[in-house]
């Protein structure tokens, strides 16, 4: 019988060898876990200011709201956006137009030894953000009077509808502590001086943030202990990544959206949290080829909407009869034209309009550019040919401002998207006539529209509110200067051990989503 | 040879100088208003404000400039629009990740590259030579963001041997090595062809010279032979190529970072022109000039060192 000889080398060999095959299953547990309580999502980029004064949003916001106290949180009641009070209050009740009433809940205490939250945050908090660079959302505010420590009213200057839903659900409506914001100056950057909520907050920058149980918390236990917020620019590298099981859930694109719901990867779901983006084509009704209405209705009527749906979107997106978004008070289900080439023909003719030349300026992404080439070829199928010009955002955001130079009097068509809250207030607020030549580069002015908008900010009934914006978005349709697109949604895809919770806009509020 | 350092330097000097104009240069060329393009068209008149002040842009632009060079000559590269922390910090922060990925990426180009080259020199028109050149040529076709995508998608999303993202955990020296691995890869793999091919190269010309024909007369080892007589001169133009590929590299790693979602200097850079964060794009892009210059000066001087026919030259 042969024996087998032992070698020094050999030895090393196979011990090395075994070595690295032993140590690969523990590279994937420590990759890949998601047990316990750590749940792992993505943030597109650096929480660089968390102040809600001078934050740019988004994911900044993502992170006040696991943090800080806010009065109130979306909802939905059926189909349409609403606000209810949050955990941190006991009351939350609009006496009237101009007051709102609020009573803190018992036992919330700030961090770092800064005491229990009061009234005085509340009125310190929402008073500081009236200088602030989002000074805009508190423009109803008058003051907040403290009557008690835990109770306190919100005192606005003029009736305003929207106050509860777009500044205290949004991000700046985060309550801060008084006292630790004295402490750190006045402002902070990327830590909070004092937190007041389930979670904690440690960020490594360009690496991940991380949102861990807070010691002090005595409130709702979170389903996820720890939050690992990994910093992923791309969207399809967090697609990926969601795909090899390394996020919990996370933000996708239209086409994915599109594959996914033709073929959801095992154990996944879809959530839409909303559809608070509206894109239109603008026509600039002051331009003298586009002056006469009728070839603007003209070609209201040969853009086939639908076919952009399809081509330019994968149909993954809402289509659009006007500013206000699904879910909002105001929504239509029709617009007041249709696809009709023959009428669009017509329409050109009465005009006496032939051979005409426009360009359509517009974002150089590729949705955009998509629907672009679709309306070039519709266009054409008119008789108007149609140059697209791309653009950079430097020049794009800056070509129908009066105040950035000439370009508006050369604007002749282009596709815009603006996304908003979930008030339709917001929406409508870019086009009265003090916003001609800043973002109402239509053009048009019209008294009933503007009166409707003073009515339907002070409006709180919901069905004459309804009528209101309604009746604002057929005088829009009049103009013949948009031809309405489409709502994209805030969509992710989540691990179907996780059940998502965001806000309509698109913020993760990870203090509210639930295992299973 | 102190000559010769003395005007590689200068020389280094007036390509950073030239650098830094162009990166100056770059805010005012860009159409449209510098603070509206970093802050966004919401931006309130307060912030566009700051903003301006902050960036000095309310004073000519020749003052601009002076006062740009002047503090970058103090290592103050500015402060970053949105969080105001300091440039040169941030790039402190990142420029680890970017090393480490560049050296782990080009040494196993290096170890596998140059000994594939040798083999396939040695012994010339064989199976192994055919193969080698086959494979080099393959690797060398193939962005490397090509093969991140790839080795992301097989290694990671389909048989979930290897992370997808990340730098691993901060302290975890075991798991940041893990995550190095498919990146390291992507950006490596088109170099180990050409290394590969350039040592073939250099090798079967320094093969055919009197010297080594007399050092195989005299009997010395085949060993011997190739790597302490041929591969000494024939590995010199491979020294400026790596050099040269070092810089080449950093590139690279620009869509490696991005594609693995790993921190480091070319996702800085990325992120930042996304967000129109000029102060960061400038600092980082002189930044990774600098060590691109460094690299190759290093390189250079290390040629120069081993012959000194190139020193003499300059």
């Amino acid at each position: 019988m042969k024996q087998t000889e032992t070698t020094r080398r050999g030895f090393l060999g196979t011990t090395a060898a075994l070595g690295a095959v032993g140590l690969i299953p523990s590279w994937t547990t420590a990759v890949f876990a998601q047990t316990g309580g750590t749940l792992r999502l993505r943030i597109g980029r650096d929480n660089n200011v968390l102040d809600p004064g001078f934050m740019t949003g988004n994911s900044e916001i993502e992170a006040q709201k696991q943090c800080l106290p806010f009065l109130a949180q979306y909802t939905r009641d059926g189909e349409t956006f609403t606000w209810e009070p949050t955990y941190f209050v006991t009351k939350l009740e609009q006496r009237d137009a101009t007051h709102i009433d609020f009573e803190l809940a018992e036992g919330l205490q700030w961090s770092n030894g800064y005491g229990p939250v009061t009234a005085s945050d509340v009125k310190y908090s929402y008073e500081r953000m009236k200088e602030t660079d989002w000074s805009g959302y508190f423009d109803a505010l008058d003051h907040v009077e403290a009557t008690s420590e835990r109770t306190g009213t919100i005192v606005l200057n003029k009736p305003f509808a929207p106050f509860i839903m777009i500044t205290l659900c949004h991000g700046p409506g985060a309550v801060l502590s008084e006292k630790a914001m004295a402490d750190a100056g006045g402002k902070f950057t990327t830590k909070f001086p004092a937190v007041c909520g389930p979670y904690t907050y440690e960020a490594t920058p360009g690496q991940r943030a991380v949102f861990s149980a807070n010691p002090d918390w005595n409130g709702p236990k979170p389903a996820f202990e720890r939050v690992e917020c990994n910093v992923i620019t791309e969207i399809k590298a967090a697609e990926l990544a969601f795909e090899a099981g390394e996020l919990g859930c996370t933000r996708v694109g239209a086409d994915t959206l599109a594959r996914y719901t033709k073929d959801m990867p095992d154990g996944a779901g879809i959530a839409v949290a909303g559809e608070l983006q509206y894109m239109w084509m603008g026509m600039n009704t002051q331009h003298p080829k586009l002056q006469d209405i009728r070839v603007r209705q003209a070609i209201q009527h040969a853009v086939d909407v639908d076919t952009i749906l399809q081509g330019a979107y994968s149909g993954t997106t809402a289509k659009s009869y006007g500013i206000i978004c699904p879910g909002l008070i105001g929504q239509r289900d029709s617009a007041g034209y249709s696809y009709d080439p023959e009428k669009a023909r017509a329409l050109l003719a009465e005009a006496g309009v032939s051979g005409l030349e426009l360009t359509l300026r517009t974002l150089n992404n590729q949705e955009r550019m998509l629907t672009a080439q679709i309306i070039q070829a519709n266009l054409a199928a008119v008789g108007i040919t149609l140059n697209v010009l791309p653009l950079d955002s430097g020049p794009f955001w800056e070509m129908g401002q009066e105040s950035k130079g000439e370009t508006w009097k050369e604007l002749e068509l282009w596709l815009m998207r603006f996304g908003t809250t979930p008030d339709p207030y917001e929406a409508s607020q870019w086009f009265t006539s003090n916003q001609v030549g800043v973002w109402n580069w239509e053009r048009w002015t019209d008294e009933e529209f503007d009166r409707l908008y003073e009515e339907g900010i002070n409006e709180t009934d919901p069905q004459a509110r309804h009528d209101i914006y309604v009746r604002m978005q057929e005088i829009m349709d009049n103009t013949g200067a948009y031809v309405w697109i489409n709502h994209e949604p805030e969509a992710f895809v989540h691990s179907s051990g996780v059940t998502v919770n965001a806000a309509p806009s698109g913020e993760l509020n990870y203090r509210r989503f639930a295992k299973g | 040879m102190l000559y010769y350092l003395t005007k590689r330097l200068g020389l280094s000097a007036l390509v950073i100088g030239l650098v830094v104009l162009v990166l100056f240069s770059l805010l005012y060329f860009i159409p449209g208003d510098p603070a509206t393009i970093a802050l966004g068209p919401r931006a309130t008149e307060e912030a566009i404000a700051r903003y301006a002040e902050k960036m000095h842009l309310d004073e000519p632009v020749w003052r601009q400039f002076l006062i740009y060079i002047g503090n970058a000559l103090t290592g103050d590269l500015g402060l970053d629009v949105f969080s105001d922390r300091p440039v040169t910090a941030i790039i402190l922060e990142r420029i680890g990740f970017t090393l480490s990925l560049v050296g782990v990426g080009m040494g196993w180009a290096v170890l596998l590259g140059i000994p594939l080259g040798c083999l396939a020199a040695v012994r010339p028109n064989s199976w192994l030579d055919r193969v080698t050149g086959i494979l080099s040529v393959g690797t060398i076709a193939v962005p490397s963001f090509l093969v991140s995508i790839w080795a992301l998608l097989i290694f990671a999303v389909h048989l979930r041997w290897l992370p997808a993202i990340g730098a691993g955990e901060p302290g975890q020296v075991g798991d940041q090595l893990i995550h190095l691995i498919l990146p390291a890869f992507a950006i490596g793999l088109s170099w180990v062809g050409y290394l590969a091919r350039m040592v073939r190269a250099s090798m079967l010309e320094v093969m055919g010279e009197n010297y080594i024909r007399s050092a195989r007369a005299f009997g010395l080892r085949p060993r011997r032979v190739i790597f302490g007589y041929a591969l000494r001169v024939a590995i010199l133009p491979t020294i400026t190529l790596i050099g040269m590929g070092f810089g080449g590299m950093i590139s690279s790693t620009v869509f490696a970072e991005i594609i693995f979602a790993r921190p480091g200097l070319g996702k800085l850079i990325f992120d930042a022109v996304m967000a129109r964060n000029f102060p960061i794009v400038q600092g980082a892009v002189l930044v990774a000039t600098g060590l691109y210059v460094l690299v190759v000066l290093f390189s250079d001087t290390l040629i120069a060192w081993f012959d000194p026919r190139v020193r003499e030259s300059l």
